[in-house]
This record gives C-alpha cells, sequence and structure tokens, in this order.
C-alpha cells in the first residue's frame, strides 16, 4: 500500500512539474530526485552525476551536434530558393502539379535535416508563395506542407531517432536504415493524396505552366545535385559500413560547407550563426537526455518498468492490442510534449514492456516516430503548425483542420507497419557491418 | 541528506544555495527603483559571461569535428589515433554543458506551455513558481557536479579509455584548485612531461562550471522576473 501511494505520488509530481511549465530536462531531473529521495536509500545526487557524466560524454551521442549542425548551415544557404526552381520542372508532369514539390522538397531536406520544424520552413519559405501565386487551393498547399514536414522526423538523419537509439541502447545507424522505408512510403501515400485530390475535386486544378525540355529542366535543377550526392554520400557510407553515424555526420559537416561556400552563401555571419543555433539545439536535446537518464536510474528503483511489464504480461495481450494502446497512448501524450520528450519521458517504462511482448526494438523505434509524427500536426501542441502559423498568419485551428487528412495517412502508415513489419526491419538487416 | 550538507559560515550549505539567491530576489525586488541602473549594467554583463560559454561550448562542437576527422584520416594512412572516441565524448560533455546557459537565455529550452499561455496570470506567477522551480533543480545539479568532481579528483579516477593528455595540463589546471604556496612544487612535478592517462575530473570541469553557470543564469532570470514583473527570455521564433 505504502509501495502504491509513492508510486502515486511519484507520478503526480512528474505531472505537475511538467504541467506547471518547468523545463522539460530540468522537470526530469526533479521528479527523478523525489523518486530516489522515496524509493531507494542510495545517495541521489552521487547517482544522479555519476548516470549524467556517462550519459553526456558518450561517443554514441557525437552525431547529435553534427547533425544538426549539417542541417543548420544547410538552412541557410539559397537551398530553399534552388529546391522549389530545380524540382518544379519535374514535378508539374504529374497529376497535382506543383503541389508535389512540398511533397518531394520536405523529402529531400528530411534526409540533410533531422528536425521538422527545419524542414517546413526551408521548404515553406519558397512553396507557400509560389504555390499561391499559380492558384493552388490555400487548404492543399498548408495541409501538403504540414503533413510532408514531418518526414524531417522520419527520414535519416533524424534527431528523435538518434535520441531513441542513445535512450536505449541500439544501433543509430541501423534505426536510420530502419527509417528509410517507411519514410518514402509515408511520402508516397501524401503524393498518391494529391493525385487523388487532382481527378476528385477537377475545378479546383489550377491553369497548367508551361512545359520544359529536358536540357532546361537538368539546367533548372542543377544546384540540387550536389544535395543530392551529400545524402547519397551521407546515407551511402552508414549503408555500407564505411562510416559510423558520428564519422557519417562528420562528412556531412564538411560536405554542406563545401556546398553553401560553393554556392556564395558562406560567409562569417551565416558560418557562426549556424554553429551557434546548432549550439544551443544540442544542448536543449543534450539537457532533456541529462534528465532522462538520472529519471530512468530512478524510475529503475520505483519498480513500476518491471511491474508494469509483468502486470502486461499477465494480460496476455497480443502484440496487435498493446501496439493499438499504445498508438493512442502517445497520440494523448504527444498533445502536450514534444516527440524527443515524449520518447524518453516513456522509455524506460515501455522499452521492459515491448520487449517482454517481443516487439522488436528497431521496428518500435519507427513506429513510435510515426506517431510523434502525428503530434506534431494535431492541436493543442502540435509544433508544425505553430511554424506554419508564424509563416502564413492563418488561424491555428484552420491549419489543423487542412492536415486532418495527413493525421488518417499517418494512421495509415501505422497499420501498414503493423501488416507489413519488414517495412522497417529488412533494409537494417542488410547493413553491413561497422566498426561500432 | 542532511549530512551531505556541511556548514559554512555557521550556516549549512543548503542555506547559502537555495535560501539566499530567494532573499537576494525580495531585497532587489524592494529596492528595484534606485538598484535599477546597477542591475542594468549586471545584467548586461551577466548575458556577455553566458554568450562567452556558449562560444566556448561551440568551439567543443567544432572540435568533434575535428577530432573525428582526424580520426578518419588515421585509419585511411594505417594510423591509430588511440582514445579518439573518448576525446570526442569529453568534447561532447563540453559542448552540452557550456551552452546550457546560453540556450536558456535564448529560449532554446523546451517547455510545456499550455497552461503557462492561459492569460497574464498564470503567464506571470507560473512562469515566476516553474523558474525558481527550474533554479533550485539547477542549483542542485551544479552542487553535486561539483562534488563528484571533487571526488574524481580526490580518489584519482583515471579514464577506462586508450587516451591521455600531457601531464602539465594536469598540473597546470591543478593549480586552481591549491593554495599558491603549493604552487612551485606542483610546477616542478608538472614540468617532468611525459602523459598520463586521462583524469576523470579534468573534462568533468566542464560539467561543473556549464551547471554553476546554469544555476546563476536560472536565478538570474528569477530575479529579473520578479524585479522587472515580466520574462526576460529573448525567444528567437523559429529557427
Amino acid at each position: 500500500m505504502t509501495e502504491l501511494y509513492a508510486t502515486g505520488l511519484f507520478l503526480f509530481v512528474l505531472f505537475f512539474l511538467l504541467g506547471s511549465s518547468v523545463w522539460v530536462g530540468l522537470a526530469l531531473i526533479g521528479v527523478a530526485w523525489v523518486g530516489m529521495e522515496l524509493f531507494t536509500s542510495r545517495p541521489a545526487g552521487d547517482a544522479m552525476i555519476t548516470t549524467i557524466w556517462t550519459g553526456a560524454s558518450s561517443w554514441t551521442l557525437t552525431a547529435l551536434p553534427l547533425f544538426i549542425w549539417m542541417g543548420e548551415i544547410l538552412y541557410r544557404t539559397r537551398l530553399s530558393e534552388d529546391m522549389f526552381r530545380g524540382l518544379s520542372p519535374w514535378m508539374s508532369r504529374l497529376p497535382g502539379g506543383l503541389l508535389h514539390t512540398n511533397i518531394a522538397g520536405c523529402t529531400l531536406f528530411a534526409a540533410v535535416s533531422g528536425s521538422s520544424a527545419a524542414t517546413l520552413t526551408t521548404v515553406g519559405k519558397m512553396s507557400i508563395p509560389e504555390l499561391r501565386q499559380r492558384g493552388y487551393p490555400e487548404y492543399m498547399i498548408i495541409g501538403t506542407l504540414a503533413g510532408a514536414a514531418t518526414l524531417g522526423l522520419m527520414i535519416p538523419p533524424s534527431l528523435t531517432l538518434i535520441v531513441y537509439g542513445v535512450t536505449i541502447n541500439e544501433s543509430i545507424t541501423k534505426l536510420f536504415m530502419a527509417g528509410v522505408l517507411p519514410g518514402l512510403v509515408l511520402a508516397g501515400l501524401f503524393m498518391t493524396y494529391i493525385i487523388a485530390w487532382h481527378y476528385v475535386r477537377k475545378e479546383e486544378r489550377p491553369a497548367q505552366a508551361q512545359r520544359m525540355s529536358l536540357s532546361e529542366m537538368l539546367r533548372e535543377s542543377r544546384f540540387l545535385i550536389p544535395v543530392i550526392l551529400l545524402v547519397m554520400i551521407v546515407i551511402g557510407s552508414m549503408y555500407f559500413g564505411w562510416a559510423t553515424a558520428t564519422e557519417a555526420a562528420a562528412v556531412g559537416v564538411v560536405g554542406a560547407l563545401i556546398l553553401a561556400a560553393s554556392q556564395g552563401s558562406l560567409n562569417w555571419s551565416s558560418f557562426s550563426s549556424s554553429l551557434m543555433g546548432a549550439t544551443r539545439t544540442s544542448a536543449m536535446i543534450a539537457l532533456i537526455l541529462m534528465g532522462a537518464s538520472f529519471l530512468s536510474l530512478s524510475m529503475g528503483f520505483t519498480g513500476l518498468p518491471r511491474a508494469l511489464a509483468s502486470y502486461i504480461d499477465g494480460l496476455d495481450l497480443s502484440p496487435l492490442v498493446l501496439i493499438a494502446a499504445l498508438t493512442i497512448f502517445y497520440i494523448i501524450l504527444g498533445m502536450f510534449l514534444d516527440g524527443i520528450s515524449s520518447v524518453v519521458l516513456t522509455m524506460a517504462i515501455v522499452e521492459p514492456m515491448i520487449r517482454q511482448a517481443g516487439i522488436d526494438v528497431i521496428w518500435f523505434g519507427i513506429f513510435i516516430v510515426v506517431v510523434v509524427e502525428m503530434a506534431q500536426v494535431t492541436p493543442p501542441i502540435g509544433f508544425n503548425l505553430f511554424v506554419l502559423q508564424g509563416m502564413t498568419r492563418h488561424e491555428i485551428s484552420y491549419i489543423a483542420k487542412t492536415a486532418i487528412p495527413m493525421v488518417g495517412l499517418m494512421v495509415l502508415m501505422v497499420i501498414i507497419l503493423v501488416v507489413w513489419p519488414e517495412l522497417a526491419t529488412w533494409l537494417p538487416e542488410t547493413v553491413r557491418q561497422s566498426r561500432n | 541528506m542532511i549530512k551531505d550538507w556541511p556548514l559554512i559560515l555557521w550556516l549549512p550549505l543548503w542555506f547559502w544555495l537555495f535560501v539566499a539567491p530567494a532573499g537576494l530576489a525580495l531585497t532587489l525586488y524592494g529596492f528595484r527603483t534606485r538598484l535599477m541602473p546597477a542591475l542594468n549594467v549586471i545584467w548586461a554583463g551577466l548575458d556577455r559571461v553566458y554568450l562567452a560559454s556558449g562560444i566556448l561550448a561551440s568551439a567543443f562542437m567544432v572540435s568533434i569535428l575535428l577530432i573525428i576527422i582526424v580520426q578518419m584520416i588515421a585509419r585511411w594512412t594505417g594510423f591509430t589515433f588511440e582514445g579518439s572516441t573518448e576525446f570526442a565524448g569529453y568534447a561532447m560533455a563540453a559542448t552540452s554543458f557550456f551552452a546550457l546557459a546560453h540556450a536558456f537565455g535564448r529560449g532554446a529550452h523546451i517547455r510545456v506551455s499550455i497552461f503557462l499561455n492561459l492569460n497574464h496570470f498564470t503567464k506571470k506567477w507560473l512562469d515566476g513558481f516553474a523558474m525558481l522551480v527550474a533554479a533550485i533543480t539547477a542549483t542542485y545539479f551544479a552542487r553535486f557536479a561539483v562534488k563528484t568532481n571533487f571526488m574524481s579528483e580526490l580518489l584519482n579516477d583515471r579514464t577506462q579509455g586508450q587516451d591521455q593528455i600531457p601531464q602539465f595540463i594536469v598540473s597546470f589546471l591543478s593549480l586552481f584548485g591549491q593554495s599558491p604556496a603549493d604552487w612551485s612544487s606542483s610546477l616542478a612535478t608538472g614540468s617532468a612531461g611525459g602523459w598520463i592517462y586521462t583524469p576523470v575530473w579534468v573534462p568533468q570541469i566542464s560539467m561543473s562550471v556549464g551547471t554553476i553557470l546554469l544555476a546563476i543564469c536560472l536565478w538570474d532570470h528569477f530575479i529579473r522576473l520578479v524585479v522587472t514583473g515580466h520574462s526576460s527570455i529573448k525567444r528567437e521564433t523559429v529557427e
């Protein structure tokens, strides 16, 4: 009974601190301290620092700042303009026309950046005004962009997947590879939606733009080719085992710097602002990870993860029911927390549960990313909605409404992942083993 | 728990860490009109300290990149770079810790703001409460980071990897923890030269300094909120 009382108090403090808007990383440290004091006589402070220091100085984590930096450098280049100019001639031939530049642009930028907000701003900066000018309906422009930007979290490099990998101690390379095919399938679903719109709402189609010859198209997209090459080198070097995730990130940073320099957009101010921006973002995530590592130590003493895992085991649920329950759980959690916080906060409890149920952890990583992606475009706290509000000056409720079909497609994606788990697990199994 | 807080100047350490800054906030609130010019100078100075620490952090981020590039080149050319993963890890820790305070001032750290944005009342009071809780937590964090740092030095903890650093760096850094009377003997042993396996306390300095700065930064922002009545975090909307 006292155990139950203590557990209740622990969970109350957790939600109280997060709810009273204490910064996530520090809130987790505070909760973990309460847990340590309640459940163990071990000196909390010393155990905290040992855990945090081991985590914060780990080699696996070094991929994080470098991938953030790579995205920051490319975000500050002319990539945004080049992307629209380079992609539009190719996309205009598809049914649905230039709306596809939203999807293709997000997919491409997602492959150099791990964050969905950066993907959204980079692609939206150019595509929103251009598409409006050509007469595409507003709800399609905004909706497809809001949905497609979430690909930034799924297609490698993905910050959420790095954080997931560090939290549960799994290979980041494998997780990255697992994200490739589901990311492309999701992009395909978004494109199918645009094509369907094209045939169903014939009256909304804008006038056809004139066509270019192949040589013109190649000339327009000449700036994109180096970016695509960079993506292939970064992902390829991990796939073939030539480089670890961190080394691939270092190659990515150097490549991004060379690309920016050759475009003429690399100067001291863009270099230093990319560096400082990346340092801040990486410190933000590092603080959350520090809090999370202490919290998971403390959670271990509460016995909550073990009790819950054996409870779930006792229920004899099929993995299918468990996944359905977890989907609903993460959607609710995602209404209040951002993706990275939801992952680190829950993994200490959920990891034993899914291992007990025999669910593949690599597959689960992709599942969790799709579900937290959904949270990015659902109110009240959908980060992509805020970014889009800043860019378009529409009401949040309007933007959320345009994104509803995309949320539906993401739910479909979860079902696809459950029916064909190989989509996520096949590619990582073929990865050549690198040295670590 | 009690024995962890030694007496300093007849008062337990927790008084100096938690009660004194809160008392300072109230005192400054009382004299806010008269002290405003002086406070503005102090705040500008502190902002510069946070920025300097952020720049130091970014230098360590560049060093992660350099360490990894050197390691890759070494591998291709058949050399080995002993302890490169450990060095990259230390640089990673330094990047994170030194940037904590700077990231805070720029609103980079995230929070659940759903209740915060309800109305003006919560915007002010909940923010103040959150800032106070965060400041106490960060102070607690810093206090044990420093304690662990000293313990590592005392126990002479060494790295478990293959990384080595020159003896003179260790000797130089340890001067800060000694009385000037012992400096000459330390320097004599330090100048003997050679490389030693990295003592854990050396990279841990980044943790001590970074968390202390974060704690100062949070108390600082708490005091600014109390004195001026509004949050002083400058958020850069879309990065």
